[in-house]
């Protein structure tokens, strides 16, 4: 199956954009813990292209395709904002006490933990895509 | 999103229905906002009712806990869903959050 979604890199398409997703991976015939923790990566996925990529600038395209095999599920969003180095940013200091706690990092953070595999390629004329990866058999919850 | 809040006691309860994202984060944020800058830093979180949280809901969420901590108060959370718990698990929120399955029990533990 392949499905994809076309829409604004507007903060007001967050909740269409979830819905696109989970209703794909239901459909892909994944349970809702494992549809919650991909919508989740993609979600904040998509957040940093409106809030940084597209910063200072119109809004543009923002493309959601969900394709799966037996295996594993993939979604690759592209935009034309600008690109970025996801290795790049640090990891957050999850043990530090509650006054030194920051929240910078931890939407990175949670794609890298909600999803397998994280691919970025920049790009300035095809449009920079972020390649998710959930494969099948990771589903469960420790 | 809606919020909605009550005051029980000395405590105030700020019940959320819906997804804390990005959009929404920031209406959540000052509705903290104006509880704690008006005194009231007892707050409890009323989040059964909370489907989706992103990062920008946990940014909400740790602003508030900090603001509310250092004018002698806190922010406790009550009948966290699985989902959320989880997101909060996996941030580390567990960690400096207080969490109580029910709201009685949220606001019960203000009073000891």
């Amino acid at each position: 199956m392949k499905v994809e979604f076309h829409g604004e890199a507007r903060l007001e398409n967050l909740g269409s954009v979830r819905e696109f997703v989970a209703g794909a991976c239901r459909q892909a015939g994944a349970d809702s813990s494992f549809c919650f923790d991909l919508k989740s990566a993609v979600d904040e996925a998509c957040t940093n292209i409106i809030l940084h990529g597209y910063r200072e600038r119109e809004p543009g395209s923002l493309d959601v395709c969900f394709e799966e095999d037996a295996e594993r599920m993939v979604v690759t969003i592209t935009d034309r904002g600008r690109s970025f180095a996801p290795g790049e940013i640090p990891a957050p200091d999850l043990s530090s006490p509650w006054r030194e706690r920051a929240a910078g990092g931890l939407g990175w953070h949670l794609i890298r933990k909600m999803v397998d595999e994280v691919e970025y390629q920049a790009d300035g004329e095809k449009g920079n895509r972020l390649i998710l990866v959930k494969r099948r058999n990771s589903g469960g919850r420790l | 999103m809606e919020i909605e809040v009550t005051h029980r006691e000395q405590v105030t309860i700020v019940a959320i229905v819906g997804s804390v994202d990005g959009l929404t984060a920031g209406e959540l944020s000052q509705s903290f906002r104006e509880q704690v800058r008006g005194g009231y830093v007892r707050i409890v979180g009323d989040w059964s009712g909370v489907e989706y949280t992103s990062s920008a809901g946990l940014r909400a969420l740790l602003e508030t806990v900090k603001e509310a901590r250092q004018r002698g108060g806190d922010l406790r959370l009550a009948a966290v869903q699985p989902d959320v718990l989880r997101v909060l698990e996996l941030a580390g929120f567990t960690g400096i959050l207080k969490l109580f399955p029910d709201i009685e029990a949220a606001v019960g533990s203000f009073r000891s």
